[in-house]
Formats: structure tokens, sequence, C-alpha cells
């Protein structure tokens, strides 16, 4: 379980939340908190005050994947095999065994043929692709995605999500602006001036919200 | 009003994207997989990229702007305020609309990203440009946000508009649509009669015509109407 108490970060304030593994989509207004929280629980902010914990580690100490929405802000590499291997790498683990490594996963991700070419070269959507490459790869147990989604189209995203849910990552936090991909995960969480105002499967969550533009367009349309 | 290209291509290694059609007056979607080109297209339709074979004519287009699909990418100023003097324009009525007044004094890469968004935006539509090209306006948008671009958008009664866009559900009005697949451009046509040749069309749009809903377009409006009507 994933536990947060007594948490304050800046305009974050969670009293008490439990999240169980499996794939968890945080939704809310711009300016909520959604990437706040998801860096507190990636380990790239600290709490000021309360706790995250991992089963029962910090996620500091713990293997954390994670995408930027903006994924030119993590990007290291300029060639994407040695984006895709950086963590590998920086885990000494060895040469042979890293490409073994690079290559499977850009194979299930259907991105072998951007493997010699440079970040340059990409697309907003590929240099995404390469970002959730480098993340799997190292088999987190935690995998943090920022509005992912908002840069591959909707074949590739479904694509995506069946790899997530069998390469065996525990927790999976992303926040999303799709309310169609919030509808698929298995906890909603909403998010408000910094706040968890409502947590559940989202079945339950979006029927408070059928009044507002979050609520799915394929259940208004009863699709 | 029109913007013609006569055999574009682009290159880059062995990937290559070739477009010939022209883009009239009335708001044009571009729809592709990831990696298609449209960010390639929209460059070119831009002026920033120039096409290594054939070429690309403007006719009566006296002003254009891109919104490229990151919005850091445009930022110039080094606090919020200054971000909107460098597009011509006073803060105080910009940044009031977003609700971003107390943010005037911090650097735009310090908002959230949405937020940024939005200055982007604000920013980019409040002037009339004969050509906009906006590269993923709604990524990063909230829900309610994406349904007041897409209001805004739709209001524009001139000049031309072109969307490349991987959005799924919220949609402005829009007049035609085009593809990218298999590196050429492909020209469907105007709604509502081209969106039964929409290949990359949402799942939504699909099961809504799979299941003999009449489409007039596909607005967030447009698509309840339909589902409404038997």
């Amino acid at each position: 379980m994933i536990e947060l108490a007594g948490l304050s970060y800046r305009m974050i304030r969670i009293d008490s939340l439990t999240i169980p593994p499996g794939i968890t989509s945080v939704i809310g207004p711009n300016g909520s908190g959604k990437t706040t929280l998801l860096r507190l629980c990636s380990g790239i902010a600290v709490p000021e005050n309360g706790m995250i914990h991992i089963d029962g580690k910090t996620p500091r100490e713990t293997d954390v994947g994670w995408v930027n929405e903006f994924p030119d802000k993590n990007i290291l590499f300029s060639r994407v095999s040695d984006e895709i291997a950086s963590a590998l790498r920086f885990s000494h683990v060895p040469c042979d065994e890293t490409d073994r490594a690079v290559k499977t996963i850009a194979r299930q991700m259907n991105i072998t043929h951007l493997l010699d070419r440079t970040i340059k070269e990409l697309s907003g959507g590929e240099k995404v692709l390469v970002a959730l490459a480098s993340a799997l790869v190292q088999h987190p147990k935690i995998l943090v995605l920022d509005e992912y989604d908002s840069h591959l189209d909707e074949t590739r995203c479904l694509q995506i999500e069946e790899l997530i849910r069998t390469s065996g990552v525990p927790y999976v936090i992303r926040c999303t602006q799709q309310m169609e991909t919030a509808s698929r995960g298995d906890l909603l969480l909403v998010m408000e001036d910094g706040k968890v105002t409502l947590s559940g499967n989202p079945a339950r969550v979006f029927a408070s919200l059928v009044q507002t533009p979050f609520y799915p367009m394929s259940w208004r349309c009863r699709i | 009003m029109r913007l013609q290209l006569n055999g574009a291509r682009a290159f880059r290694g062995d990937w290559s994207l070739e477009a010939e059609g022209a883009f009239g007056e009335g708001i044009h979607l571009v729809s592709g997989n990831v990696g298609s080109g449209k960010s390639t297209l929209a460059q070119m339709l831009a002026g920033l990229l120039s096409p290594s074979h054939g070429t690309i004519g403007r006719e009566g287009i006296r002003s254009s702007m891109i919104s490229l699909q990151f919005p850091e990418y445009h930022v110039t100023g080094s606090t919020v305020a200054e971000e909107c003097r460098s597009w011509g324009l006073d803060p105080v009525p910009v940044l009031s609309e977003l609700n971003l007044m107390e943010k005037q004094d911090r650097a735009p890469l310090m908002l959230s990203r949405g937020e940024l968004k939005r200055l982007h935006l604000a920013c980019v539509l409040a002037k009339n440009y004969d050509l906009l090209l906006l590269d993923e306006p709604f990524s990063s948008l909230d829900a309610r946000e994406k349904e007041r671009i897409c209001g805004l958008i739709s209001q524009r009664t001139s000049g031309i508009t072109v969307l490349f866009t991987h959005e799924q559900t919220t949609f402005p009005r829009v007049d035609y649509l085009w593809e990218i697949q298999q590196g050429m451009l492909i020209e469907r046509g105007e709604l509502p009669g081209a969106l039964h040749d929409w290949t990359h069309a949402p799942v939504l749009i699909k099961r809504l015509m799979a299941s003999g809903k009449n489409l007039k377009n596909i607005s967030p409006l447009d698509l309840q109407e339909a589902t409404c009507r038997t």
C-alpha cells in the first residue's frame, strides 16, 4: 500500500490517504496540485510535514519510474537507445543485459525504429514514448506518469495501458486530462486546491461529477 | 484566403511526409498517429520549415501564428506579466481573466503546466490572425478549459484555422478533416460527410456512428445532441 498521512507541502494538504496496488488516476482543474502530488509520490519533492510510504519505505528508498509531460525536461542523452539504457547503466547493470533490456522494451512498445535516432529527430509523442520506455526498462516499483497521454493517439494510449498492466509494476499513479483514460483506472482521485476531495473507484467518483465537464463524454453519450 | 500545398515534401532520415491540397477559410482538423508528421506539417504551413521538394503558396494571408506543441518553447518573458507584454498585451485584463493576477511576478516556467498553457493560448487567441496553426492546443488543459478554448476557436468566423491534435472527446466545431497516413496528407473533406472516412476518429465518435447516430459535427454539444436523437 501507498500511505500518505499528515502530509503538507506547498499547497498540498492530505490528512490521510491509502492507495492500493493498481492504476490510480488523478484528475482536477489546472493548478489544483496534481503534478505536485505526483512529484511527492516519486520522491522528486519531499514533504514539509507528514509522510509518504510505499510498502513501508519512502519514495526515495523505492525504485521509481517518472515520466514528465514535457519530456525534454528529463531527457539526458542525445541518442534514443542511450536514453532508454540510462537508468540501467547508472545502476551498473552489465552491458549485455542492458542491451537486451533496451531491445525488449523497445519491441514491446513498438519503437524499435527509433532506437538509432537522435532525440532531436523525434516528434513530441515519440519523446513521451522514449521517456516511458526509459521508466519501464528498470521495472520500477512505482511508475508515475504526468499527463503522458496528452501527446499520444488513442490507439497508442490503449497499447501502452495494456503493456503497463502486464508489466508487473505494482503501483501506477498517473494524472490525466482525458476522462476516458481516468475511467479505465482502478482508483480515481479528484484534487482541488491541493486537497483530495474525492477518492474511490471511477464509477463511484464520476457519479459525483455528472454535472461537470469532468464527467467522461462516452458515459454522457452512454456509449 | 488560401494556403496551397503543391507536392510539398519533408524528409528526416528514412522518414518522409508529402502534402498536396489547399487549406481555405474555416476550421481544419488534422489527425494522425504519433510520429506521422503533424508537427512537421504545422511548421511547414507556418513557414518555419521549408519543404525539401514542392512549394507552399499563400494567397491573401497577411498575418499568421503557430502555437507549438509545448508552450515552454514560446516563453520569452522572465515573469508572467512580462510574458503577456512580450505578446503586446496589457497583462491586467489577460491575467484577471485567467485568475493568474497573484502569480504575475512569477517566472512563467514556475506556473503549473496547465496554467502555462492557458496563459500561452490566451496570448495567441487575443489577436485575430489570418492563419492560425494550433499544435496540440488542448494538452495540459483541464476539461473546463478545453471546452472554453473550443468555444473561442469555434467563434473564429474568418481566416484559416488548422488544429493538429490527439484529443479524444473535446473538439471545436470543425469544417474540414485531414489525416496523415503512411507519409501522405489526405484530404477527407467537409464535415459531416468526411466523418465516415475518418480513419483516426476517436473511439467515442466511431462508436456513435456505428450505432447509427447522425453526427452533424464533433463539438461536445453535437455529440450530446446526436446521442439524444433516436
